[in-house]
């Protein structure tokens, strides 16, 4: 009994949050009820409750995090400069009459953007910002835009270079090295960041795909949802044909300058967070779209969506802090040990525990939690670790999109407008799940997607 | 009572799993359990699973675990004088760090240093002499390391400042993207074993030696003195000695493992390097500088450098007849 | 006498608040700094890349209460946004006084002994050349769990006030349907 606290927290967290109080109060008051009674009944070790001012502190001065405010400041800009208006506007005129054009425009921006950095908060918030405004002034349907854009936020994942990717990169590695020791290799081959990287852009660049396609086929069969640029429109937006010009090439070399700035060596990913805030700023003033007032209403938008993204952080560390004190991840242990049914089974059964705890726990957490413990066994019983790490990856993403609890819905909520639904957006992503799901059992299918361009630029 | 069980956790500053410092701590619970024939089970921890990795020592101090592995350079922002049982930039190697600790008074002053924390240091192992880093800029002279951006942490990076360098603070997640894209130019991890694994010679061409920085560095157990003290002394006794063990075998297996790495990071096309002499001896020099410093910061750190310099100046000159003697002589 | 507490708090939240938020401007130039110091010049400091990671948690740690004022912290809200003002007022009553207001005191409880050892030993940078900053940095905890304390307290006597059908604003705006 004692040992399935955990479940209960993580069912009771479940419905505490439908409650509707701040998810980020929900999270850390729940883990702290259960914490008080497991004191009080001696089922909890309370002397992990300690580690809370560390684990704050590792938030605090967690270097890659600091892409959060600065990657938000420069879509705020974006949007409030009507910059990024002006930009999509201009791409879907690319499509012309073509139904859906704005919505391949933002699925095309936001993999630019999933390139820059791998942050979901930073992405996804990116995204709504930008893009959602525009797409429901179009008339695009609540959930198309929303589920598109919570979808493409999230792919900054796997688009190298990802963060994600690195932390799955590096417990990889290691778990790799001990499979092999433990096979009674001692030369032990390896897995390299590197290798991850380019694992991800085939899977990567074929979600990109199947969005643009998903979102072509609901503009064919629902016209409605994705309306074309009407016959006037079209008029009215040639004849401005210089301002055509000057409203797609500037923020669109913007995007791409942050991301040639990481390419190129200029500024690492976090960084290049910066120097697209710098840009984006740079970008209104030329165009004399900022006054003093609206910065002002820049940075307090800013400030708070990154507080918003902040506390949660803070609220999931406290939750998995307490899920641990409640031997949480003997639990997690515990369903791997007798894993049935061979490789497969054993891989099924890890990614729906991955799937299930990426509802409230965030890719950190379970990096560090699952994946040492599943994957030298996994990698024993002869799977790739490139492919492993990808499959992990792309489920992650999958679970982040999950109604009705995920990191990217919470995101993307924070920032839609009051007059979209929070169902609608349920609605929006389910087609996208779908696909993904679809993605992950491509992948199973034919591994070589993932495995085969590594394996070709290693030679 | 003598069939209590004792349940521990242990904190560390790695990845679990992590080839060489990872497993360490793994060897080190299994052997305690085996020692005490199950009376005393720990518990091994990651980095960021309970705590972050730099995060370890106030984690042990104030209670949250019983014990730690970690190097002792990690607390140079509460303790400076810490670093001198870490790496301390052309100090002591592995085997001489171990005298000084055993027999000439460094562990005293290590358990003086770290006891107003409520901590109890023990030795636990070390990497051996690391290498110099990985570059993608040709080293030649002083001259080169004007200007170059690096990822070196500690009293190393604090060397290279000198010398006109530009030492790289970088979260470990961009280590590897920031040297692939040329962010910056070189990076200093440990040694073969461990950046093979990382995979460092896909992302940069001459592999430098030797590592003047990091010539011997050494790791700790840390272990909460309450709770060391609720032991019985067998346990106590048995913790002690399955720590030395450890420590033993972990020199000696990055000793080994070293060595086969080294060969397929050669056969891989990576093109070994030696620093230039002269260049060595003046880093030498902002080295002593540093270090001399280090040592004005506080009575403690005074008295640990005094300890740690005279142990250095003996041993060199033994080892001048002796081990160095020999070896050259050898040849291979 | 609750609205005048609350409004007291309200002001100092929006004062705090909106000051901090410039922080942002600066923190984003000094980022930039860094990139065109180290590839333009090829020169840099830690203790500049320290001064944006300060900046950055200035930001979250300072600002939290004054999103929390503007109900910018996101909510599961599939029920919660089919709820009458009252009914939302009786989850935020619920939630300030059984979830926010327990974590600001068990946070504040237990980072207080951290905060001050660190003060203790005034704390520096792990890094050498970094800021000798640390217990600075470290009792930005403390920050939180204050400004964050005292905004749940303005909220509470908001939310009470709501349920008593004595909110002014909200009177205002909507008091046909409160009645
Ligand atoms: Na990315
Ligand atoms: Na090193």
């Amino acid at each position: 009994m004692v040992e399935l606290i955990p479940l209960f927290m993580f069912g009771a967290v479940c419905l505490v949050l439908l409650f509707g109080y701040p998810v980020a109060y929900s999270l850390a008051g729940t883990a702290l009820l259960f914490a008080g009674i497991g004191i009080v009944t001696d089922t909890f070790a309370s002397a992990f409750l300690h580690a809370l001012p560390s684990r704050i502190y590792g938030i605090l001065t967690n270097q890659t995090l600091m892409a959060v405010p600065l990657f938000v400041l420069m879509g705020t800009l974006l949007e409030k400069s009507k910059v990024a208006e002006n930009l999509l506007n201009s791409m879907a005129l690319l499509f012309g009459r073509l139904r859906g054009g704005l919505g391949i425009s933002v699925t095309l921006v936001g993999m630019l953007l999933a390139a820059s950095t791998g942050i979901v908060g930073a992405t996804v918030v990116t995204m709504g910002l930008l893009s959602l405004p525009t797409m429901l002034k179009r008339g695009y349907s609540p959930s198309l835009a929303t589920g598109s854009i919570c979808a493409t936020g999230t792919l900054g994942q796997i688009i190298p270079p990802s963060i994600a990717l690195v932390l799955l990169g590096d417990v990889l590695s290691s778990a790799y090295q001990q499979a092999q020791i433990n096979m009674g290799l001692f030369s032990p081959e390896t897995v390299s960041v590197g290798d991850l990287f380019v694992g991800a852009l085939i899977p990567g660049l074929l979600l990109v795909l199947c969005y643009v396609v998903y979102i072509c086929l609901v503009a064919w069969l629902k016209p409605t949802s994705a309306p074309a640029l009407t016959a006037n429109d079209l008029e009215v937006e040639s004849e401005r044909r210089v301002s055509f010009i000057g409203s797609l090439v500037p923020p669109l070399l913007l995007i791409l300058a942050v991301l040639g700035s990481i390419l190129a060596g200029i500024a690492t990913p976090t960084e290049a967070a910066g120097v697209g805030a710098m840009g984006a700023l740079l970008l209104a003033l030329s165009q004399k779209q900022l006054s003093k007032e609206k910065l002002r209403e820049v940075v307090i938008s800013t400030t708070q969506i990154t507080c918003m993204v902040f506390l949660i952080l803070i609220g999931a560390a406290l939750f998995s802090l307490v899920f641990r004190g409640f031997g949480g991840d003997d639990l997690v242990h515990g369903v791997f040990e007798d894993m049935p049914g061979g490789v497969w089974g054993a891989t099924l059964i890890v990614m729906l525990v991955i799937f299930f705890l990426g509802f409230i726990l965030d890719f950190i957490e379970i990096t560090f939690v699952v994946v040492p413990i599943v994957a030298p066994v996994l990698l024993t019983l002869g799977l790739d670790p490139v492919w492993l790490g990808i499959m992990i990856a792309i489920n992650l993403q999958t679970s982040f999109l999950t109604p009705p609890f995920g990191f990217s819905l919470f995101y993307l909520r924070g920032v839609a407008p009051e007059s979209v639904k929070t169902v609608e957006i349920y609605k929006g992503v389910t087609p996208f799940i779908l696909i993904q799901l679809c993605m992950l059992f491509v992948l199973a299918l034919w591994p070589g997607l993932i495995t085969w361009l590594p394996g070709l630029l290693s030679r | 009572d003598s069939d209590q069980t004792y349940r521990w956790s242990l904190l560390t500053s790695w990845p679990k799993n992590f080839p060489g410092l990872g497993v360490a701590p793994e060897n080190f619970a299994k052997m305690v359990d085996d020692m005490s024939g199950g009376r005393l089970k720990i518990r091994v921890f990651g980095a960021g699973e309970v705590v972050p990795g730099f995060e370890v020592f106030d984690a042990i101090s104030n209670g949250t675990a019983e014990m730690g592995h970690s190097g002792s350079y990690y607390w140079k922002g509460k303790l400076p004088a810490a670093q001198f049982f870490a790496a301390i930039p052309f100090g002591m190697t592995a085997s001489e760090t171990n005298g000084w600790l055993q027999y000439g008074g460094g562990m005293a002053l290590w358990e003086e240093l770290y006891r107003p924390h409520g901590v109890v240091p023990l030795a636990a192992g070390s990497t051996g002499t690391q290498m110099g880093g990985w570059f993608n800029k040709e080293i030649n002279s002083i001259e080169d390391l004007e200007g170059l951006k690096m990822r070196i942490p500690g009293l190393g990076g604090e060397v290279l400042s000198r010398a006109g360098g530009v030492p790289v603070s970088l979260p470990g997640g961009e280590i590897f993207t920031a040297l692939q894209t040329g962010a910056i130019d070189a990076v200093e991890w440990v040694g073969p074993y461990n950046d093979r694994a990382f995979g460092l010679n896909t992302a940069a061409q001459y592999y430098y030696y030797p590592g003047w920085h990091e010539p011997g560095s050494m790791f700790e157990f840390i272990v909460n003195e309450e709770a060391f003290q609720t032991l019985p002394e067998d346990l106590q006794a048995i913790v002690r000695q399955a720590a030395k063990t450890a420590s033993y075998d972990m020199l000696v297996e990055y000793d080994a493992r070293n060595i086969e790495a080294l060969n397929q990071l050669q056969e891989s096309g990576v093109e070994l390097r030696r620093f230039p002499e002269d260049l060595l001896q003046k880093l030498q020099g902002y080295a002593d500088e540093v270090v001399q410093e280090l040592a004005e910061q506080d009575p403690m750190a005074t008295r640990i450098y005094e300890s740690y310099r005279a142990y250095q100046q003996g041993a060199a000159a033994y080892n001048h007849v002796a081990e160095q003697a020999y070896i050259e002589t050898r040849g291979q | 006498m609750l609205q005048q507490l609350c409004e007291t708090i309200d002001g100092f939240t929006e004062v705090v608040g909106r000051a901090t938020a410039w922080l942002l401007p600066v923190m984003m130039a000094l980022m930039f700094l860094v990139v065109v110091l180290r590839y333009l010049f090829n020169t840099g400091s830690i203790a500049l890349q320290e001064s944006v990671m300060y900046l950055h948690a200035i930001l979250f740690m300072t600002a939290s209460a004054f999103t929390l004022k503007h109900d910018g912290h996101v909510r599961v809200d599939i029920f919660y946004r089919t709820l009458s003002p009252r009914g939302r007022a009786v989850i935020n009553l619920l939630g300030t006084l059984f979830l926010l207001l327990p974590v600001c005191l068990f946070t504040g409880w237990f980072c207080f002994g951290y905060v001050a050892k660190s003060w203790a030993l005034m704390e520096a940078s792990p890094e050498s050349g970094g800021l000798p900053l640390v217990y600075l940095l470290k009792s930005l905890m403390l920050v939180l769990v204050v400004t964050m304390t005292l905004q749940g307290i303005a909220e509470l006597a908001r939310n009470l006030m709501i349920l008593v059908g004595r909110y002014p604003t909200l009177v205002a705006k909507e008091g046909a349907s409160l009645g």
